[in-house]
């Protein structure tokens, strides 16, 4: 097994397939890693109800085994869950996960070597919150009925406890102003290459549609993962045909050419900037939420952009918003986890993308896709 | 205050070896110019932060100039490279956030460049009179 | 959000700095007129009065002359009087006076950065001659900023680092062989080390030097013997520089030795071993012409005057060991290290000459008959391979017409856009050699421009024309052999004449050019130096300050810092011994008081800071994950404190909020203006 190479996989105990949000094979893979000490620790959703979640951080082979399955109102990123703890570890990761994680890795909290990194492909999350209001105003449901959630034909389905289904289109949910992030819509990291493993269900057809995972194998420690849950005997998997490898390809250009689309709706050019600017963050309590959740930050409580920003001298604009802004000008991966813990619903990612979109463009520079070191902190550019 | 009579106020972060020396060579050839720039002097312009320049911004500077050695000449070797990159960062956010260009300005001069040095400061007064003030510029500042 | 921040260097103080430090600030403000200069623009009395009004000013004064001597009597007087502990001066460029207040502060026991110079002349009264209002105004708002920055102000002590009085000169060419000698003869104990068993450098190869044409190895020979006979210098020949680390004034340096399979102690160089070995190969020594031994003496000048084993070559046949009368040989011999200690470094690692075989450039490589300089001052050498006969390879016949092509390898934007300053003179010197010894031969050199700059240049190219050497302005635009002959066919356009000629020669000399070789790039990456643009080493200033490096204690000398001739690279020799004497004989070396420093409470370990810092003064404590500022590698420029994400990383005397200060103090609410 080497990197670039593509299965199709499912585990080999029945339950976890069947839980399993396409194959239960990712779940495997975790537990074979776990049981094997390929790590020490592995980190999986543990459920508050049938659709949200928190993630933790176990060892425990069991309580991987029931993490199976996919929660798309869970959009926490695990980057800063495994920072500083100097870990042994293994994790899904959803594209934006992936990002965080190297670029962690880059700013020496996260050791890479020591982080296997099991890549989900996304198509999008959900905001909890958002997700409880469009189940009653969309779907007319209580959120405490619900039983289980699926994505499937472009639609989301929604299991209640009497065993019905309900079933709306995603776009439809998008125009009414609910279904994903705003930053899903846009991101163009459908399928993560970035992360040791790829694995999704876009690819598997026919028979298998829905019981098996399409993995592809990204890099040498993919290989390792993969074969360590095949020798341990956790996952089983075969060649994909190509039919399933043109068919998952297609549907990644499809859904990059719908975020390019959604990217140029959101970021439509505007004039008198400083005014919009200043009106967004006119709201914001320095709470410090957004630099502490963001994924590719490494600073602790201190850092230049709290200790010199005084709200008195702060006339008319945020200093601290003005040193993130440069900051992450080429490191924001566009994640939405400002967006998503601001108490004041400032809607910052859309605020820092203004400024990362031409910085990253024009320096050709993708945080969290490699290894790269973040232009801000070269010594030179060749221009 | 009349168009004609405002001074604008123009922060201006100088290297200790080459463009703070410029300024000096420009006093003591005698090159006049408008008094609207205050001069803050640094070691190197790789240690001008970003955060100053905001600060100036905030604190009501019309115009903020970021200057040093020409590439190649910096004392401490390749300041002015890391320099550059920096500028190229402030300078993609002050175009994004709104602020007019001709706000923020870099230029490399060297310590016997009085005549270039004066005649910056006449150019970036002149574009900046015509802008008016920052609209950064908190209310009430001078 | 927190202000929790750190305070960094609280400074080991003096009791009379504790004054500085106390928590009240006592600003003393002295307006100086500079006479006319500043007086005839400034309303400098109303300067003095606005400022006193500010906070924390308990004096301020206006002085005719605050340089002078009475001048700076007011200065130490108030502080006297009103217990001042911060002292801002308004007059000229600190660039010129900050030294002299600074230790008129000091005299006061005053910690000397506890002056802040406002420069209200250069930028103030001299470039706003015809606006005295709005100059008076201006100089307001610096003398403001000056005030608020000085109450910030930290007590900073220059430290002092002690250096050991030993050098390691790195290359022992004629550039390494000179600083050694200067040193040695200064007292100081030197450690020379050469990569080959011989020192002598390119210098031993050649016949006679320009531009006097004299016997090359009878003036370098006795140097070389003075090297050796030397008590203060340590050849360690045959070796090479394995790691360096610490700093000026403390440098502990691995040095590798190659195992020569012979002790050296016992060796005599007599040669009677290579008599008897067997085995034969090619001798890079001589170019590749002629062979030498498995086992041999590289040159009869070497110095130290040993033989080498070459383990590879060797057939282990054991002949040598039954011819060594002394017993010295010894197969089993390891390769051992050395570990020293020195104050300061001389990297003197010279350079090797372009090789045009690659790229067969005028046929090199496919034809016999077309050689290189080198191996043609190795022919022409009365101790070379032919015993001084330039003959061509092809047939070994001596030829009768010889061409040179300058500029190979040089002045050509495919190969090095520099010029290698020695390739014409050498040129002009072989051709004349040649002439001298065999009148009956024929000379064209093929060049783009002659350049003969200094003392004797000119007449020695004088002399060769003289001699009937034909220069031919024109670059061959074809060389071909002739199949039959093995002659070298040129076609050449002699740009002055505006023809294209058609040559035959029978032997063609490349005049290769001067590039960086291997030596360099390990030196580079041993002491962490730059390179220049050509490859070379870079020193730290390339007019005023030619033998330095941006490395505190670490020297350049000879064409390891790009191409030279000997004089100028003995002159650079010397000037290095001179320059190191400076810290090697007051056995310290001061180092910069304002310096960045880490608080390691902020510090995230991120790293960001490192790669910036062009004097590797910054280093990860991995065990800690923080970063460290080593004082003495710091020149203080600031370029990581801009860099560091979480502001743990602050410099002295330019800190953050020391900057902000005056950023601040630019501005004034319209109310309080005056
Ligand atoms: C929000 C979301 C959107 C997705 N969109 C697509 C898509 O458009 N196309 C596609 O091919 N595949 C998509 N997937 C991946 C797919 O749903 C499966 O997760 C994948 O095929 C692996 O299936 P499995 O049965 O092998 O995984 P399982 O064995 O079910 O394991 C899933 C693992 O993912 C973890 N997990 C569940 N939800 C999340 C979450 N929100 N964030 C991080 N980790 C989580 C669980 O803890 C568990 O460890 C998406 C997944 C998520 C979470
Ligand atoms: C063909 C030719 C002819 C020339 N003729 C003349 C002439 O007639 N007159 C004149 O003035 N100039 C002449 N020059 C120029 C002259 O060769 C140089 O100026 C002179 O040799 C420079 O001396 P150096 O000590 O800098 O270097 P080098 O002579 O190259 O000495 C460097 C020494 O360092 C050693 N070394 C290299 N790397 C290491 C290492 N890593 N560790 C330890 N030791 C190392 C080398 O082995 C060598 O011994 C000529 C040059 C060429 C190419
Ligand atoms: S201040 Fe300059 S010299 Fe000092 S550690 Fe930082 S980068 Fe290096
Ligand atoms: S850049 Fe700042 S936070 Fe990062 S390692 Fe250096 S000192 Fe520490
Ligand atoms: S010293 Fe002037 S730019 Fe570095």
């Amino acid at each position: 097994m080497q990197k670039g190479e593509m299965f199709l996989g499912w585990s080999t105990k029945e339950d976890i397939r069947k839980r399993g949000g396409s194959g239960g094979l990712v779940t495997s893979v975790l537990a074979a890693a776990l049981d094997k000490k390929l790590v020490d620790s592995v980190v999986v959703l543990k459920k508050i109800n049938d659709f949200e979640a928190v993630p933790v951080i176990t060892s425990d082979v069991n309580e991987v085994l029931n993490s199976a399955g996919s929660l798309h109102s869970v959009p926490s990123n695990f980057a800063k869950l495994i920072a500083n703890k100097n870990l042994k570890v293994a994790l899904p990761a959803k594209g934006c996960d992936v990002r965080g994680i190297i670029e962690q890795g880059k700013r020496n909290t996260i050791k890479l070597d020591n982080t296997f990194i099991i890549g989900l492909n996304c198509g999008g999350s959900m905001h909890p919150t958002v997700t409880r209001e469009m189940l009653e105003v969309m779907y007319k449901i209580r959120p405490e009925d619900v039983h289980g959630e699926e994505i499937e034909k472009g639609k989301l389905i929604f299991e209640t406890k009497d065993g019905k289904e309900h079933a709306i289109t995603i776009d439809e949910l998008e125009e009414k102003g609910y279904g994903r992030r705003e930053s899903c819509r846009y991101c163009t990291i459908k399928i993560p290459n970035n992360a040791d493993l790829a694995c999704g269900n876009w690819g598997v057809t026919g028979e298998l549609a829905g019981k098996a995972t399409f993995v592809e194998v990204n890099s040498e420690k993919g290989a390792e993962l993969l074969q360590n849950a095949v020798d341990a005997g956790y996952v089983q998997i075969q060649k994909p045909d190509e039919k399933g490898i043109a068919a998952r390809a297609r549907i990644k250009g499809a859904m990059e050419g719908l975020s390019r689309k959604w990217k140029e709706k959101v970021f439509i050019p505007m004039d008198n900037r400083l005014e919009y600017f200043r009106k967004e963050l006119e709201n914001c309590i320095d709470c410090g939420a957004c630099k502490t959740v963001c994924p590719t930050c490494s600073c602790g409580d201190v850092s230049k952009c709290t200790e010199f920003h005084y709200r008195g001298d702060a006339y008319k604009m945020s200093m601290y918003h003005l040193v993130r802004f440069l900051h992450l000008a080429d490191s924001c991966i566009g994640c939405g986890q400002c967006t998503d813990v601001c108490p004041v619903d400032i809607p910052l990612t859309r605020l820092y993308r203004r400024f990362a979109n031409p910085v990253q463009e024009e320096l050709k520079y993708e945080p969290g896709m490699d290894l790269r070191r973040p232009p801000y902190f070269e010594v030179k550019l060749n221009d | 205050m009349s168009a004609e009579a405002w001074e604008p106020k123009i922060v201006a972060f100088c290297c200790n070896w080459c463009s703070y020396g410029g300024a000096d060579s420009a006093g003591m050839g005698r090159f006049q110019q408008p008094p609207s720039t205050r001069i803050i002097r640094v070691m190197c312009s790789g240690r001008i932060d970003p955060l100053h320049v905001f600060n100036a911004f905030l604190e009501g500077a019309d115009a903020v100039l970021v200057t040093g050695c020409h590439i190649g000449d910096c004392h401490y070797v390749n300041g002015n490279d890391k320099t550059k990159i920096k500028y190229k960062f402030l300078e993609s956010v002050v175009r994004e956030l709104g602020i007019e260009k001709e706000r923020l300005q870099l230029n490399w001069i060297s310590a016997s460049e009085g005549e270039k040095f004066a005649s910056f400061i006449r150019d970036v007064t002149e574009q900046i009179k015509k802008l008016g003030p920052s609209p950064l510029k908190p209310e009430g500042v001078s | 959000m927190s202000d929790t921040k750190g305070t960094d260097v609280p400074v080991e103080s003096k009791d009379n700095q504790d004054k500085g430090n106390q928590d009240e600030k006592r600003v003393g403000v002295f307006v100086c007129e500079c006479g006319v200069n500043i007086g005839g623009v400034v309303d400098t009395h109303a300067v003095a009065d606005y400022i006193a009004t500010l906070p924390g000013v308990k004096a301020t004064s206006v002085n005719k002359f605050t340089c002078s001597d009475s001048g700076q009597a007011d200065i130490q007087q108030k502080i006297k009087e009103h217990n001042l502990n911060r002292v801002v001066v308004a007059a000229c460029s600190p660039k010129t006076h900050e030294p002299t207040f600074r230790a008129c502060i000091e005299q006061m026991g005053l910690n000397q950065y506890f002056l802040e110079f406002v420069n209200i002349r250069d930028h103030c009264s001299w470039i706003h001659m015809w606006e005295k209002d709005k100059a008076t105004e201006k100089s307001k708002d610096l003398v403001r900023m000056g005030v608020e920055r000085s109450k910030l102000l930290e007590p900073l002590e220059a430290s002092e680092v002690p250096v050991t009085d030993t050098a390691l000169v790195v290359g022992g060419g004629v550039a390494g062989m000179q600083a050694s000698l200067d040193l040695a003869d200064m007292g100081f104990k030197v450690y020379l080390v050469e990569k080959e068993p011989s020192i002598g450098g390119r210098m031993a190869r050649f016949d006679k030097v320009f531009p006097t044409n004299d016997c090359s190895i009878c003036i370098l020979g006795p140097k070389m013997v003075e090297v050796v006979r030397n008590k203060n210098i340590m050849i360690m020949s045959y070796s090479e520089v394995k790691e360096v680390d610490g700093y000026v004034g403390n440098f502990n340096v691995k040095i590798e030795h190659k195992p020569r399979y012979l002790d050296t102690s016992k060796c005599t160089g007599c040669a009677k071993c290579s008599e008897v070995c067997p085995v034969e190969v090619p001798y890079d020594f001589n170019e590749g012409f002629g062979t030498r031994k498995a086992i041999y003496v590289p040159f009869p000048q070497a110095v130290p005057l040993r033989a080498v084993l070459d383990k590879e070559n060797c057939i282990n046949c054991k002949a040598c060991a039954r011819a060594c009368e002394s017993k010295a040989i010894d197969y089993d011999m390891q390769t051992t290290y050395t570990d020293l200690n020195a104050g300061i470094i001389i990297g003197a690692v010279g350079f090797k000459t372009y090789d045009p075989e690659p790229g067969h450039d005028f046929g090199y490589g496919l034809y016999d008959n077309v050689i290189t300089a080198m191996e043609f001052e190795r022919l022409l050498n009365a101790a070379g391979p032919t015993g001084g006969h330039v003959i061509r390879p092809s047939d070994c016949r001596e030829p009768i017409r010889v061409g040179f092509v300058n500029c190979v390898g040089s002045r050509d934007k495919n190969t090095n856009i520099y010029c290698s300053g020695v390739c014409c003179m050498y040129t002009i010197k072989n051709a004349q050699l040649l002439k001298e010894k065999r009148p009956e031969t024929d000379h064209t050199i093929m060049y783009i421009d002659i350049r003969t700059p200094f003392r004797s240049y000119e007449e020695s190219y004088n002399r060769a024309r003289n001699l009937g050497v034909k220069f031919l302005r024109g670059r061959p635009v074809e060389v071909k052999e002739n199949p039959e002959n093995k002659n070298i066919m040129v076609r050449v356009e002699d740009t002055l004449a505006n023809e294209i000629r058609n040559l035959e020669f029978d032997l063609l000399v490349l005049s290769t050019g001067v590039v960086p070789h291997d030596g360099i790039h390990k030196l580079q990456q041993l002491l962490k130096l730059s390179k220049a643009a050509d490859g070379f080493l870079m020193e730290a200033h390339p007019k005023l300050r030619p033998v330095d490096t941006t490395i505190d204690g670490v020297y350049l000398a000879g064409v390891a810092s790009g191409p030279k001739d000997i004089p100028y690279a003995v002159s650079q020799g010397s000037a290095c011994a001179g320059r190191a004497t400076i810290l090697l004989k007051n056995r310290k070396a001061i180092t910069e008081g304002i310096t960045a420093v880490v608080d390691p409470d902020v510090c995230a370990g991120c790293g960001v800071c490192v790669p910036m810092c062009p004097f590797q003064a910054i280093k990860m404590d991995e065990e800690a994950g923080k970063a460290n500022v080593v004082k003495a590698l710091c020149k203080g420029c600031g370029t990581c404190v801009t860099a560091c994400p979480t502001g743990a990383l602050e410099q002295s005397h330019f800190k953050n909020d020391q900057v902000l200060a005056q950023v601040k103090n630019v501005f004034r609410f319209q109310e309080a203006a005056v």
